[in-house]
Parts: C-alpha cells; sequence; structure tokens
C-alpha cells in the first residue's frame, strides 16, 4: 500500500519533471527563433548558396545552369588575380608591420603613467569616434598630392617638394595601412589596456623585492600575462585586413591603376559594378578568400582554446 | 610631484622614479603620449579649421589657421554650408536606421545569446557550434547571395513571390539582428550571471520569461548599453551596405561617400560636411563616454 503510493507519487513527479522540461524546451525557442531564423536567412543561407551557386552560370542575379568550375577558371585567370592576391597580402603584412606595436606600446605607456591618465585615454581614443567614411575622406585630403593637403602643406612648411602619396603605387597600400592603424589602434589600445590592468600588481612588488629590474620585470611579469591576447588578436588582425575592401574603395577606388586594389574590392566589382556579368564570379572569388582564410580560422579556435585552458 | 607615491608597481615602481635613469623614463613615457594625442587630434582639428576657410583660401594660403576666425565667420560658414547640404532628411533617415538597427540587436541577438547560455533546450550544442563557425567566416562568401535574396525576400531565388527589400531599411535591420559576434558578447555576458538568481526565480514561480525580463536584463544592462552604444554611433559610420540597398532614402554616410564623385561640392562644404557627419557620434561618445571606457572589460569577445 505505502509503497505504491510511494511509486505513484514518483511516476507524477516525474510526470511533472517531464512537462515542466518540455515547457521550458518550447519556451526556450520561442526567444530563440527570431535569431534561428534571421541566421538562418542572412548567414547560413547564403554562405552555403555562395558556395553552390559558384559553380553556376548566373545571367544578372538569376540562376542558370550547371557550368563546373568556370567561374573558377576565370577568376583565376584574369591578369590582375595575382598582383591583388599580391596587394592583399600586402595590406596584411604592412598592417602587422605598424599595427601590430602602437596600441602595445600606447597601452602598457598608460598604464604606466600617473599623471593626465584618464585625459590621454579620452584624447587617443577620438579616431575611434569619427565614424568610419568621414575619417577615410579627412586621411584622403591630408593625403592629397598639392599642396591642400595637410601633409605637404607640413612639407612645404620644411622647405621639402610636394609627395603624390596615394597616387604613388607604390605608398598608395602604405598609406591606406597607415590611415586604418590611426583609426583602429585606440580601440585595440583600451583592449590591452583591461588586460594589463589584470596583471596583479602584487606579481610586480614580489618581482621588485627579487631584484628585477624594468625590464625584467615587463618580460617576466607583464608579457606572460598578456601575450596569448596579442596572440589571438594578431590573427583576428590578420583575417580582418585580409577582408579590407571600404578603404580603398573611398580612398583611391584600388588605384593607382590597380596597384591598392584587394580581392575583396575586385569582388565587389564583379558583383555588382560588371552590369550583372560577373555575379558568378563574385561568388567564385568569395569562396577562394573563404578557403585562404579556413586555415587561419581553425589556427585562431585550436590558439583561442590553448589561450582559455591557460587561466 | 606629489602624484607619484599615487605609482602602483608596474614595470616602473615608486623607487624607480627615485632614480634619473627612471625619471627620464617616466618622462619619456609621458612625452610619447604626447606626441599619440597630438597625431590622433590633429588631423580632426584641421578638417573643423578647414571647414571654416573660404574656397579661395584653401587653395592659395595653404596654412593651417583660417584668416578669418571671428564667431561671426564661423556661424556663416556652419550655415551657408548647412544650407548647401540640406543634411536634414539624412539626419533624420539615419536615426531611423540606427533605432531599427538597436530593435532588432537586442531583441534578436539577447534572447539568443540568453538561451544559448541559461536555458540550453534540445539543439543548443547545434546552434551554438554554429555561431561560433560563422562569426570567423568571411562575409564575403555571402554579398551576392544576401543582395539577390533582399530582391525575393524571404526567397533565395525569384519565384514570383517574394518581396523586394531594396530601398528599405530592412536588409540593414534584419542583417543587424544576424550579428554572430553579439549573440556571442551576449552569451558570455549571461554566463558570467549567476544560474541560482533563475533557480531561486523559478522556485518563487517566476515563468521563463518573467525571470528574463524581470531579473536578467536589468543584470546584464551594463553589457545591453555597451552594445547599444555601438550600434547607435556604427549606423554614422556604415555606408556599405546602404551603398548596395539604398537609392532615394539615403542615410549620411552614404550621402558623404557620394559626395567625393561630385564636383559641384566646394572644398570648404565638403570639409563641413565630414564635420556635420561627425557630430552625432561625439554626441553619443560624450554622454556615454565613462561607460564606453568602462566598458571594453566585457566587451572582449570569447569564441
Amino acid at each position: 500500500m505505502k509503497l505504491r503510493q510511494v511509486l505513484q507519487q514518483n511516476k507524477s513527479m516525474s510526470q511533472t519533471r517531464r512537462r515542466m522540461r518540455r515547457r521550458n524546451n518550447i519556451d526556450a525557442w520561442v526567444l530563440m527563433l527570431p535569431m534561428v531564423i534571421i541566421l538562418y536567412l542572412f548567414v547560413w543561407r547564403p554562405t552555403v548558396l555562395g558556395g553552390v551557386w559558384s559553380f553556376f552560370r548566373m545571367s544578372g542575379y538569376s540562376v542558370g545552369e550547371f557550368c563546373g568550375i568556370d567561374n573558377y577558371k576565370m577568376v583565376l585567370s584574369h591578369t590582375q588575380f595575382m598582383p591583388m592576391l599580391w596587394n592583399t597580402i600586402q595590406y596584411v603584412l604592412w598592417s602587422l608591420l605598424i599595427g601590430f606595436l602602437p596600441p602595445l606600446v600606447i597601452a602598457i605607456m598608460v598604464d604606466e603613467i600617473v599623471h593626465f591618465k584618464s585625459g590621454f585615454r579620452v584624447l587617443i581614443y577620438l579616431p575611434t569616434v569619427i565614424p568610419g567614411i568621414a575619417a577615410m575622406l579627412m586621411w584622403y585630403f591630408m593625403y592629397y598630392p598639392d599642396q591642400t593637403g595637410l601633409l605637404n602643406m607640413l612639407l612645404s612648411k620644411i622647405g621639402v617638394d610636394p609627395y603624390l602619396w596615394l597616387n604613388d603605387p607604390k605608398f598608395a597600400i602604405i598609406g591606406i595601412v597607415i590611415y586604418s592603424t590611426w583609426k583602429a589602434f585606440p580601440g585595440t589600445m583600451l583592449l590591452y589596456f583591461a588586460a594589463l590592468q589584470g596583471v596583479s600588481s602584487e606579481l610586480y612588488e614580489a618581482a621588485l623585492i627579487d631584484g628585477a629590474g624594468s625590464f625584467k620585470r615587463f618580460w617576466h611579469v607583464t608579457r606572460p600575462g598578456i601575450e596569448g591576447l596579442l596572440l589571438l588578436n594578431v590573427v583576428r588582425q590578420i583575417i580582418s585586413v585580409f577582408q579590407v575592401m571600404e578603404a580603398p574603395m573611398a580612398m583611391t577606388g584600388g588605384g593607382p591603376n590597380g596597384a591598392s586594389t584587394p580581392l575583396s574590392l575586385q569582388l565587389y566589382r564583379y558583383g555588382f559594378n560588371s552590369g550583372g556579368k560577373g555575379t558568378g564570379q563574385a561568388m567564385a572569388l568569395g569562396v577562394i578568400i573563404f578557403v585562404i582564410l579556413i586555415v587561419f580560422t581553425i589556427f585562431y579556435f585550436w590558439l583561442n582554446r590553448k589561450v582559455e585552458n591557460r587561466h | 610631484m606629489k602624484k607619484f607615491s599615487e605609482k602602483q608597481t608596474g614595470i616602473l615602481s615608486l623607487s624607480d622614479l627615485k632614480t634619473v635613469k627612471g625619471k627620464l623614463l617616466y618622462w619619456f613615457f609621458f612625452a610619447v603620449l604626447c606626441l599619440t594625442c597630438v597625431i590622433t587630434v590633429f588631423p580632426a582639428i584641421w578638417t573643423v579649421l578647414t571647414a571654416f576657410k573660404d574656397t579661395q583660401e584653401i587653395y592659395e594660403a595653404f596654412s593651417i589657421f583660417p584668416r578669418d576666425l571671428s564667431w561671426n565667420n564661423i556661424v556663416r560658414r556652419v550655415s551657408e554650408s548647412w544650407n548647401i547640404l540640406q543634411l536634414s532628411d539624412e539626419i533624420v533617415n539615419t536615426i531611423v536606421l540606427s533605432l531599427g538597427n538597436l530593435v532588432f540587436k537586442i531583441v534578436v541577438c539577447g534572447f539568443g545569446g540568453y538561451v544559448l547560455s541559461k536555458l540550453k533546450p534540445t539543439g543548443t550544442k547545434l546552434i551554438f557550434t554554429l555561431v561560433v563557425w560563422t562569426m570567423m567566416m568571411p562575409s564575403q562568401i555571402r554579398m551576392v547571395p544576401n543582395y539577390i535574396s533582399w530582391l525575393h525576400f524571404p526567397f533565395a531565388t525569384d519565384n514570383g513571390m517574394g518581396i523586394n527589400l531594396l530601398d528599405t531599411y530592412w536588409p540593414m535591420w534584419l542583417g543587424s539582428g544576424g550579428d554572430t559576434f553579439a549573440v556571442l558578447l551576449f552569451k558570455n555576458a549571461f554566463d558570467a550571471l549567476s544560474d541560482s538568481y533563475v533557480e531561486a526565480a523559478k522556485l518563487d514561480g517566476c515563468s521563463n520569461y518573467g525571470v528574463f525580463f524581470k531579473i536578467m536584463l536589468p543584470l546584464a544592462m551594463p553589457i545591453i548599453i555597451y552594445e547599444s552604444i555601438g550600434v547607435l554611433s556604427g549606423a554614422w559610420s556604415d555606408f556599405f551596405t546602404p551603398l548596395l540597398v539604398l537609392d532615394k532614402n539615403v542615410v549620411v554616410p552614404l550621402r558623404i561617400y557620394r559626395l567625393q564623385g561630385d564636383s559641384s561640392t566646394q572644398m570648404n562644404t565638403y570639409f563641413m560636411a565630414l564635420v556635420f557627419a561627425s557630430i552625432p557620434p561625439f554626441l553619443i561618445f560624450a554622454i556615454f563616454q565613462k561607460r564606453i571606457m568602462g566598458g571594453i572589460n566585457i566587451g572582449g569577445v570569447k569564441g
């Protein structure tokens, strides 16, 4: 009798629990549904379709018949493909060379300073506040090849002839990278700054007592505290700079003579500036960019797991 | 130099600062930071000053400061440029766009992040893996397919039933909800909040929705405000998607981009347009400065 009662109770309890779990599941999915639908429509489906349609002949924005690897052949046999790939790699290399150290160095310095600390942070953050397109055009005029441009104006003050800046094929990519470093380093700087503040000052004290000098404290206390974040950021930077498009589009239009055209800008031209003839090639180029970057993406996730495990 | 006593031991310590070498290093840091401030601030100041010049002066004088920097001249230049540019429609459009972006970002990504973090229904793992993997994928691969689906929304290809979304704000609004970075940001923020809040509220008879709106949302306010600031100022900066989508009701960044190819605009008006375009994000920054500077701690995205 008693046993049966207990069993009965147990059964109804597990029933309510199951019902509650189902209720939870439904509620949860209702809350999550908008995200899943939008991600499906705007991210997952187009990514897959981009891959599939790259094997189809497109007429404008409608899908034609299967054509094998024709689109890829056309993209790869474009006379400018290799130069554009090299341009893209140059963007990445220059952005690592010019853009890696400044945020780190400035973050360390702001962290060490006691005078005017918050003032420095606000003033240095300024480029991030200016809207991207306004900042690009601002720099376009700073680089202006005659004396109305700020840089040539300053050069003329010290008696140097005006320089071509963005109109010089050798400088165009460097010029754009200098702009993007100027625009983006304050944000990265704040990220590093937060990480530096997370390094315990007790560790520094202990190192000081052990007689470690400034450089030794930097190398044995600061560096281990932030190197994971640094590495992750470098990989992220490689991935994002490889896709650079808006700055060359607004500042040089890819010129002079294609000297600053990255692959992404070419993809935009295939997709939207070819009178509908190049949409298939645009998607093929998208897949090519994807394949190149997937290596870095996998490396990023591997690294991320490693860094997280350490903490 | 009383302030030195506040110095916490870092790479430089208080005792270092008493030596000549340490002091030199400290003031070297200070000088470099001053120089950095000049580099970050000077281009903006130059833009503003050039906007106050007359066209003739820009082409002839080649000086940084305008000849006439009196209050009257500034007012004259501002009103003159405003009359030529007529930006008021674009400003209203950008505000509408940014508010829509905000609603979609918070509702779609916020709810999604919350469910992935706390409710974890069946299928969470699959969705989460998909979110993380698509986060790092180059967006170029989906640029053209996305454009095609905007032409016959919500269908991928033309079957005669879809709606054309071109020249509306929907591609930007919906796209703002499809931001995997934001989903992860919200998920991490909710992860940091203890599960015991949820359990306690449920024991008190609170529904799943009640838990979210009454307890989790207020607790997650810092991250929501941080994300909102980013969305609101982002709308003043992004010209690329509007370039593909908008034709008549353009937004400020697209208008600025189009000015570049428009040779009828005078140089000084052009510079004033850059200044006008920068004012709204500056206001947002000025109001939320403390939040933005402090928010970076929660802003780190983890995969």
